[in-house]
């Protein structure tokens, strides 16, 4: 599974958990949804833009 | 009468078209809605029983408190978080001498209840380090952990008539 298929899901999962949890009217859980999962995809996307030109280093030490 | 006098038309369709009036039922609806929401919370059964059965069993705590859809759907996410963790071979944190950390996301992980006991005692499942997936695994599997600890604290506040 593509790393980025793995974001969405894990901002879908989280985004449809608090909009459920925080809000009781649809309106608004919709609304926050939408505010999370974009804000966690962007943001992600933003995130990994940002460091694309730092080297990647050598690989962590397995314990 | 009409334009040449001051007074509008009986038939002009000029201008925005007013809404449509709601049918008796849809306004009986929304009153009965808007009376549930007006009124004042009372507190739905043993908070603790609740806060228990929303640990061992994500969502089982809401279903207890009669608020069965919103039990459901917690299951299936903090299930399906779990399920993608596993899946990815993800961490389950444990405790690890000399590793402060550990001691705080074991707590986090052991919000799965009874899913974090079935899975390190029961079925043996430690994680794999060298997966592909390990670090995404953990995530989820710790994700799940905490939104189920947020699912307890939400069945508390309800048994306790803080919360609809």
């Amino acid at each position: 599974m593509s790393h980025f298929l793995l974001l969405v899901l894990y901002a879908f999962l989280v985004s449809v958990f608090f909009a459920l949890l925080w809000r009781s009217e649809r309106p608004d859980r919709v609304r926050l949804f939408l505010q999370m999962f974009l804000g966690l995809v962007v943001g992600g996307l933003a995130v990994a833009w940002l460091m694309f030109p730092f080297p990647s280093g050598p690989p962590a030490p397995f314990s | 009468m009409g334009a040449a006098d001051g007074s509008p038309p009986a038939s002009a369709p000029a201008g925005p078209q007013a809404p449509a009036p709601p049918s008796r039922e849809a306004s009986a609806a929304e009153g009965a809605a808007a009376a549930e929401r007006a009124a004042p919370l009372e507190p739905r059964g043993n908070p603790y029983l609740a806060a228990l059965l929303a640990w061992v069993v994500p969502g089982l705590g809401h279903v207890y408190l009669g608020r069965w859809l919103r039990g459901v759907a917690f299951c299936v996410l903090v299930a399906t978080a779990a399920v993608v963790g596993v899946s990815l071979d993800g961490k389950l944190w444990r405790p690890v001498a000399g590793k402060p950390l550990s001691y705080l996301a074991t707590p986090g992980a052991m919000g799965l209840g009874a899913g974090y006991f079935v899975l390190r005692t029961g079925m043996g499942y430690r994680g794999d380090v060298t997966a592909a997936g390990y670090e995404y695994g953990s995530a989820f599997l710790l994700t799940a952990g905490l939104m189920n600890v947020l699912l307890v604290l939400d069945a508390w506040d309800v048994s306790r008539g803080r919360k609809r």
